[in-house]
């Protein structure tokens, strides 16, 4: 595995990772951009839009046909915030020649110029994206916003996140708003994204076996040919400290559902850039695994839930513990889960469950370069965050956290929200 | 050892069947940090009649049981869980249950031979007490309520009511409160005693392995048990013809859910399941007609998912998504297979999907544990994994015509809803 990056243009780079360990070579795009009210929902519905056509290949059936052609290149959008930023992500998975049923197809060549047109030329008529097109899109982009009902679990930590950053960009949902939809037309849609693709940063990833001449071919892409050089304004998330709030919230929702959804915001307070690590063990250790603290106590011995445990949003320092529970249940594992944040602070684990934490997070990281997908990730998690700890540097990090440092991640550790989704 | 390689995906599998009946099979993965071993039993929640070899009674026990054993298995004699002691050697460890067998697994970078030794000990040691699966009623009675919660669970439920008399495949895998709360131990070692017999189960390990090796390593971990007979399922009779056309849910989402089932009789055709997909691709599939008209008039805004799942003892075709109006997206679906019956399959269409469906298989060796369980997976149902690459090329367009008149037919559609 060999990971390298260039700067084509300002602003802009390629990425490539050169792997022989799997079957697809797998291209993505990202475009990074700040969070905000006014553009989060024009974002979302241009990751939709683009979908519909390009410039040869003017309409989804179309892309659909030549994709299935191309033994069934997988092409999917996702629309992502990651810390104060909206990322508008761009996939593109082909079979490696290889294991292709004829030779000289040149899949990697092919799927590349595929995935720019898509992204960076778009189907356009008179200076717009298609009205008919729009509107169809606005109205998924609708659907999407108001589909956020139907994961009860995912519903409840959005909510909790939203309370937690009430007018803040963090706050806002990822496909944005349906009363700014109406405002969105096929002409101003266009100009805002001629605006965003020149201003906003890209990131350009390739992995798989990867020929030489891979970055001949982006280089001389017409469609990369004509972006401009740019400073791009997004957030390096390295936020640490926060303005902790008084005392914690109390949120309680009504909704048909069967079982309560009992979540948990924690903030926390850093000085150091690496005491991340550190927080990484603590939350494997607090709700990170079946070994920890929620998952043992309040599933295993208390027989309170079936799901029971906390995740680390790294980019926004926040931990979210997170309990499915029979709604009358509700007191009893409010007061068990504040028990075991408490236990952390002072310092009721053991020595084992330390190094059992890193075990588990070391394997977690040794998997990095199996997954094509994870290290796209990873490495894109690098470059946003302007850092360059190499897979091996990462691990030795997580080897050197001791216990009194998981303990001093326990003292800053204070509860923001405490959210309640029941009938 | 036999040895399968295909020259297609360029992947070997190596296989034996032990003298206690237990089926090995070893997928190696040069190079790969990741190891995954999974041993699974062919048996799930199908599963709820039998007769125990050597016995002549019918055994019938409570619905839930196999799911509620997968719980059970990890609690060991001394007084530890198996789950905790996997995840302190840092690998990730985990079971599941379906419809026709139930897995123990995991998957690590470090310590597989010590994570090998916690597995096969407790798979192969069950210890139940009536304390300790009374306990576990508590876990999984949330388990049952979370999935009242999942709108896409209850849409799928619903279509195998519609579509079943007696069939188990109607059953919930988890069972209900009401049947949970009948398990007790003694039900608990019968069952385990019946199916997790070495001939009645398999294991697959995928990963940076020498076969001959690994293959020891497995029989050093192996209690010393004979193969038992065969155990005879006992199955409802199953009338072709479904329940009802309709059904429908109410609960709470923003939008309708919608599955469309095409009842089928069961048996696992590997052909007959890449015609399947083929066809419905051809149907509504992300370049078809009928999907671009759906999408346009703004009735259904994602591809549906499609799928053929089939056993021995059932087979159906399953579109699923949501939608504003489901009635419609039927009506057209009944549409779009008559017209294709009448007019006829596209060659062009038809080259395209094929290739569609190639890179699709092709795509499913990137992963240590995708592969491992799509070899266990298929190894229940008769069929080495290999084989879709092999029989796409059989795959014809009369072939396909015959298929799409034989299973897509008008009276065996059911439409289930779940809406506010």
């Amino acid at each position: 595995m060999e990971y390298k990056q260039i700067e084509l243009k300002k602003g802009i780079k390629l990425h490539t990772i050169n792997t022989n360990q799997f079957k697809t070579n797998l291209i993505s795009i990202f475009i990074t951009t700040k969070l905000n009210r006014e553009n989060v929902t024009k974002n979302a519905v241009i990751s939709a839009i683009l979908r519909r056509g390009s410039k040869t290949m003017p309409s989804q059936e179309e892309i659909s046909k030549q994709m299935e052609g191309m033994y069934g290149a997988s092409f999917d959008c996702g629309l992502d915030k990651t810390g104060d930023n909206q990322v508008l992500k761009f996939y593109l998975e082909t079979v490696n020649d290889n294991f292709l049923p004829q030779k000289g197809e040149d899949m990697l060549k092919t799927s590349m110029e595929k995935l720019l047109e898509i992204v960076f030329n778009p189907h356009i008529e008179n200076e717009s994206f298609k009205p008919e097109y729009v509107e169809q899109e606005k109205n998924n982009i609708k659907q999407r916003i108001e589909g956020k009902i139907d994961n009860k679990a995912r519903y409840a930590l959005d909510r909790c996140i939203e309370e937690m950053y009430k007018d803040a960009p963090f706050g806002l949902y990822k496909f944005g708003y349906v009363e700014d939809l109406e405002s969105i037309d096929g002409k101003n849609l266009y100009e805002y994204y001629q605006e965003l693709i020149n201003t906003c940063k890209i990131d350009i990833f390739v992995s798989g076996m990867i020929e030489d001449d891979v970055n001949q071919v982006v280089t001389a892409n017409e469609n990369i040919e004509k972006l401009k050089e740019r400073t791009p304004e997004y957030i390096v998330p390295k936020e640490l400290n926060k303005n902790l709030p008084r005392q914690e919230k109390m949120i309680t929702d009504s909704m048909e559902v069967t079982q309560g959804k009992l979540i948990l915001g924690l903030d926390i307070c850093l000085d150091k850039e690496d005491l991340r690590y550190d927080t990484l063990i603590y939350n494997s250790i607090l709700g990170g695994s079946a070994n920890s603290k929620m998952f043992q106590n309040v599933r295993e011995k208390a027989h309170l839930a079936y799901v029971a445990s906390s995740t680390y949003l790294r980019y926004k320092n926040n931990i979210f513990v997170n309990c499915g529970i029979e709604i009358g249940n509700y007191e009893k594992a409010l007061k068990l889960i504040k028990q075991q944040i408490e236990d952390m602070k002072k310092g009721d684990f053991t020595e084992e469950d330390l190094q059992n934490a890193k075990k588990g997070m070391i394997a977690a990281i040794k998997t990095i370069d199996d997954e094509q997908d994870t290290g796209i990730t990873y490495y894109f998690g690098q470059e946003l965050s302007e850092s360059d700890i190499s897979v091996q540097e990462y691990m030795n990090k997580i080897e050197q956290v001791r216990k009194e440092d998981v303990v001093h991640i326990a003292e800053n550790v204070t509860i923001n929200t405490v959210y309640f989704l029941r009938d | 050892m036999q040895v399968i390689e295909n020259l297609k995906v360029k992947e070997k599998v190596y296989t034996e069947k032990l003298e206690n009946g237990l089926t090995v099979m070893i997928i190696p993965k040069k190079g790969m940090q990741k190891k995954y071993m999974i041993w699974g039993t062919h048996y799930g929640s199908n599963e709820s009649s039998f007769v125990v070899p050597g016995e002549d009674e019918v055994t019938t026990v409570p619905n839930g049981v196999a799911h509620f054993l997968e719980h059970k298995l990890f609690e060991q004699e001394n007084g530890t869980n198996s789950l905790d002691i996997l995840t302190a050697l840092g690998v990730e460890a985990n079971a599941y249950t379906t419809n026709d067998h139930t897995a123990y697994l995991f998957e690590c970078t470090d310590n597989f031979y010590k994570a090998m030794d916690e597995l096969m000990n407790y798979v192969q040691h069950p210890y139940f007490t009536d304390e300790n699966v009374e306990k576990e009623k508590g876990i999984i009675g949330q388990e049952i309520m979370m999935y009242d919660d999942y709108p896409e669970w209850r849409v799928y439920l619903n279509a195998m009511q519609a579509m079943y008399h007696k069939n188990p495949v109607k059953i919930d895998i988890v069972g209900t409160i009401e049947t949970i709360s009948k398990i007790d131990k003694d039900i608990l070692y019968k069952c385990y005693n019946t199916f997790y017999n070495p001939s009645n189960m398999t294991m697959v390990l995928c990963g940076d392995f020498e076969p001959e090796n690994i293959i020891e390593e497995v029989k050093k971990r192996l209690i010393d048990t004979k193969p038992s007979g065969e155990i005879k399922g006992i199955y409802p009779e199953e009338p072709d013809e479904i329940v009802q056309e309709k059904i429908e849910q109410k609960l709470e989402v923003s939008q309708p859910l919608y599955t469309i089932g095409i009842k089928d009789s069961g048996g696992c055709d590997v052909k007959k399941h890449i015609a399947i997909e083929i066809l419905l691709n051809l149907i509504i599939g992300r370049s078809s007609n009928l999907y671009k008209e759906l999408y346009n008039e703004g009735i259904i805004f994602a591809q549906p998912g499609l799928e053929y799942e089939f056993t021995n003892i059932y087979a159906h075709v399953l579109i699923d998504g949501q939608s504003n109006n489901p009635e419609k997206v039927y009506q057209k679906f009944k549409e779009e297979v008559n017209r294709l019956k009448t007019e006829g399959i596209n060659e062009e269409d038809f080259t395209r999907m094929k290739k569609m469906i190639y890179g699709g298989y092709i795509k499913e060796y990137n992963d240590v544990a995708d592969i491992a369980k799509m070899f266990l997976a298929d190894c229940f149902k008769a069929i080495n994994s290999f084989d879709y690459l092999e029989e796409i090329e059989g795959v014809t367009v009369e072939y396909l015509e015959q298929i799409l008149k034989d299973v897509f037919k008008e009276e065996k559609m059911i439409l289930s809803i779940v809406k506010n």
